[in-house]
């Protein structure tokens, strides 16, 4: 059979949002592949030159509609390191909580849309019905189901709502339990194993050779965790580890990929249950009060030419942002805003990662590696 | 012949007999009278076959959509139980049974009213219908959604017809006729009760088959023209994948064929009568083969490669619309129902009734009832193994068809040669019980064993247990030279 190109995208299920991925095929075999990216382009970045600090945060939260918090998080802290705002250690903790149960509820998602990449709907409906869990316990943080806009420079929107550790503690609990089904109904399930196993495989080399970073490269063997590394926030206070996968001589595949993110599931899980317990006490979780305290600062503190960026672990892999200060020209706004999305490095990568295989397992090797497009096109 | 209260064709021959002496037989071509009965009895139950199947084709799609509620979402028993008979999260479709007319539904208010106290969530307490986790409503119930088949079909019938512009319009529109035409076709051969058939042919299975094979060419036909690269290729997986499994399923019909001793669905279903055992105590490897390639047979989950929704969109289908979409949907629910009836004929004793002869007065239930009863029962296990299993990938179901399903297929057959030469031989007298129970006891310890499939030295190494080979390494870079 002649080779062909087949485009699978803006709209189609593989895709998990908007992009387009040309497949150029012999017969079912994957011979060339090209992504083509920026559907979603709303250019954040501009729009962030446009607005104060505090007004950026809504703006990140918006970049994953999977994982918000984790967004936001990665820009406050890039922001506090370019106007020097010391946090509180109480809502250093709340953060941490607030970014491990959004991690949680991203992989969550993440599994849900990969159970039907490969086949089956049970395992979509029964994540998001944990997944749902996570959310409860966000909307009790946050306010809102999706885009919780809930740190502030300087610490968080508020201290935790009464009897939130007790819930959080009892859902976490049940939550462990049930990634016992999961593993139930996918690891012991021959056809999941026959899907995923040896389907696109990844070396760690070349994943550090493209940047590709989080899940995707520690599934590799490359024990590289942000949170590890280089500790932030209260890391280094919890007792953990990163969650690494033993890959064959040939690279990660997408099983390799399945198992660390149910891996750090259960981790987050855990860091959280332990945040609980080491939290201090005290209703202190805002260092300056009220926006106004800070934006009156930011033209003194964000110099002309002064740089602030932080690297922080997303839900999919390495994000950071940098912030330039405009000082007086600029008033409250940033000179320039710089994020680095980990799966606009990653997307590339994967879409070269499934050549040779076969039609069905592109769907397989891309939900493998965890799109979101809303990051990458940002 | 097995005993049935209904004998429908019988009944139905009598009254055409009336009706064409009255008619044809007063005129002066009276010598045809017998003919026309006999023309007018085919018909009318062509049609009665046809129409029981349609209307119970509804509770296939309602069972499926029940199940798979119960299977993906894990609810408590008592709420699953409920929930089947409660509209999903309560909705209520008013008390309809009150514009019944002559005060008919008055009975079902009553039952209704009974039943909102003992399981409904109209509890006094909000909190207790909330812990329910059905909205504040009443029950209404009874098949909710049941009809909602109806209202697809409706939906589709008011749907524009549309041809792609470039599509091969003639074969486009041809394939549609082809997979519906000999779908329906199959069921002409289904008998659904010892009185109860349209027709009976000597050679009945052998043209159930064949039939039930031509489908597969319409399906190849409608991914080709509709001129769409997804359609192309799904049209292709499936002309492979029904190949692949066509020969497994012959010749696990033919071991059942073998055994019986006929090639006459009745017969095969009398054979079970007869020897007092179902054919799934002797074959049952043959069952397990049968329902397996059927699932590939019907392309359902995990062997739905031509109309894999995640990277095909919708396979072969993906271009038509409105109801020839919605007949080439139902189609496929037929073939699904054939394939369980076909199961229950096959293997599970057809219209018998389970423990027949021992338990008193259950032949008064008509043979009708066990016949749809086992089918639906078959129909479970293919929502069962469309919620637990993934999709499997198409060089890996072709792998499987050709290296396995064959073989054992062939093995079936030997097993099904060894039991009709030497046991079955047709002498009721030598037709030892113990035979049945020896195998099924070997099947059942072999499956057990064969269950167990975790080594724990590969466990513990952390190897893969399960490998497929590829191409080659992918690597970025590599691929253009």
């Amino acid at each position: 059979m002649a080779e062909m190109w087949i485009s699978m995208g803006p709209q189609h299920p593989m895709t998990h949002g908007l992009w387009t991925l040309k497949v150029k095929v012999d017969g079912e075999t994957v011979v060339d592949t090209e992504p083509d990216l920026g559907y979603i382009h709303r250019g954040v970045e501009k729009i962030c030159e446009a607005r104060d600090f505090t007004q950026i945060t809504t703006y990140c939260d918006r970049l994953c509609y999977a994982s918000a918090n984790t967004w936001s998080h990665a820009y406050i802290y890039a922001a506090e390191d370019l106007l020097d705002v010391e946090v509180p250690e109480r809502a250093e903790y709340i953060r941490m909580v607030a970014v491990e149960l959004q991690r949680i509820a991203s992989h969550l998602m993440w599994l849900g849309a990969y159970c039907p990449d490969v086949g089956n709907l049970t395992g979509m409906v029964w994540c998001l019905r944990e997944r749902e869990m996570m959310m409860d316990l966000l909307q009790e943080l946050g306010g809102s189901r999706m885009h919780y806009n809930f740190p502030r420079v300087g610490g968080v929107k508020r201290d935790l709502p009464i009897g939130f550790a007790m819930r959080c503690r009892a859902k976490l609990k049940l939550f462990l339990d049930r990634i016992q089904e999961y593993e139930a109904l996918l690891d012991e399930s021959t056809i999941f194993l026959i899907r995923t196993q040896g389907v696109g495989y990844a070396k760690a080399e070349e994943m550090i050779n493209h940047g590709v970073s989080g899940p995707n490269v520690r599934a590799a063997g490359h024990n590289y965790d942000v949170r590890w590394a280089h500790p932030y926030s209260v890391y280094d206070e919890l007792d953990w580890e990163p969650s690494v996968e033993r890959p064959s001589i040939k690279g990660s595949d997408c099983y390799d990929r399945y198992r660390v993110r149910v891996e750090e599931m259960r981790q987050s899980a855990s860091m959280v249950l332990e945040g609980l317990d080491k939290m201090p006490g005290g209703s202190e979780t805002y260092h300056e009060p009220g926006d106004p305290a800070i934006l009156a600062k930011v033209r003194e503190r964000a110099a002309e030419g002064k740089t602030g960026y932080h690297h922080f672990e997303d839900s999919r892999g390495e994000s950071m942002f940098y912030l330039v200060g405009g000082g007086e020209k600029r008033g409250k706004h940033p000179y320039r805003v710089s994020i680095r999305s980990p799966m606009f490095i990653t997307i590339p990568y994967a879409a070269k990662c499934m050549i040779g295989y076969k039609i069905a397992d592109i769907p397989a090797i891309m939900g493998s590696f965890d799109p979101c497009i809303g990051e990458t096109d940002r | 012949m097995t005993e049935d209260i209904i004998n429908m064709r019988g009944w139905v021959r009598t009254a055409m007999d009336f009706v064409s002496e009255n008619t044809i037989g007063m005129s002066r071509h009276w010598e045809y009278t017998d003919s026309v009965a006999w023309f007018l009895t085919e018909f009318m139950m062509c049609v009665m076959v046809f129409g029981g199947i349609m209307t119970t084709l509804l509770v296939l799609l309602w069972m499926e959509r029940k199940l798979l509620g119960r299977f993906m979402d894990r609810r408590g028993a008592r709420t699953s139980l409920r929930s089947l008979w409660v509209g999903e999260n309560g909705v209520t479709a008013g008390e309809w049974w009150t514009q019944l007319p002559f005060g008919t539904g008055i009975p079902i208010g009553m039952l209704n009213k009974a039943l909102n106290e003992i399981a409904g969530n109209d509890h006094k307490l909000e909190a207790v219908s909330r812990v329910k986790n059905r909205s504040y409503h009443g029950v209404w119930w009874l098949l909710p959604g049941f009809f909602q088949n109806l209202a697809d079909g409706m939906k589709f019938l008011t749907k524009e017809h549309m041809v792609p512009e470039k599509a091969d319009r003639y074969v486009f529109e041809i394939a549609p006729f082809l997979i519906i035409a000999t779908t329906v076709m199959c069921f002409t051969f289904i008998p659904l009760g010892p009185n109860f058939h349209s027709n009976n042919s000597e050679m009945s299975i052998l043209f159930l088959m064949a039939v039930f094979s031509v489908a597969p060419l319409g399906v190849f036909f409608a991914g080709w023209s509709s001129n769409n690269k997804y359609t192309l290729l799904g049209g292709i997986r499936s002309a492979a994948q029904l190949t692949a499994y066509e020969i497994p399923l012959l010749v696990t019909v033919l071991s059942v064929v073998v055994l019986s001793g006929s090639f006459n669905l009745i017969e095969v279903i009398e054979f079970q009568v007869d020897s007092g055992v179902w054919n799934i105590f002797l074959l049952p490897l043959g069952a397990v083969l049968f329902i397996v390639v059927m699932v590939a047979e019907v392309e359902r989950i995990p062997f739905d490669m031509p109309e894999a929704e995640a990277e095909l969109v919708e396979g072969w289908w993906t271009e038509y619309g409105g109801m020839r979409w919605g007949l080439m949907f139902a189609s496929e629910y037929l073939r699904t129902y054939a394939a369980c009836l076909l199961f229950a004929h096959f293997f599970l004793g057809g219209w018998e009734a389970p423990f027949e002869d021992t338990i008193p007065f259950i032949h008064y239930i008509p043979h009708i009832t066990w016949v749809f009863l086992k089918a639906w029962f078959i129909f479970i296990f293919f929502v069962w193994f469309r919620a637990a299993l993934h999709r499997v990938r198409t060089d890996q179901i072709l792998e499987f068809g050709w290296r396995w399903l064959l073989p054992l297929s062939l093995v079936n057959l030997a097993m099904a040669t060894v039991l009709r030469l030497w046991v079955y031989d047709g002498v009721k007298e030598e037709w030892p019980i113990l035979v049945p129970i020896l195998i099924t006891s070997i099947s059942l310890a072999l499956f057990v064993l064969l269950s167990i499939d975790e080594d724990p030295k590969a466990l513990e190494a952390q190897t893969r247990p399960f490998s497929v080979q590829t191409v080659d390494v992918a690597s970025p870079g590599q691929h253009r030279k």
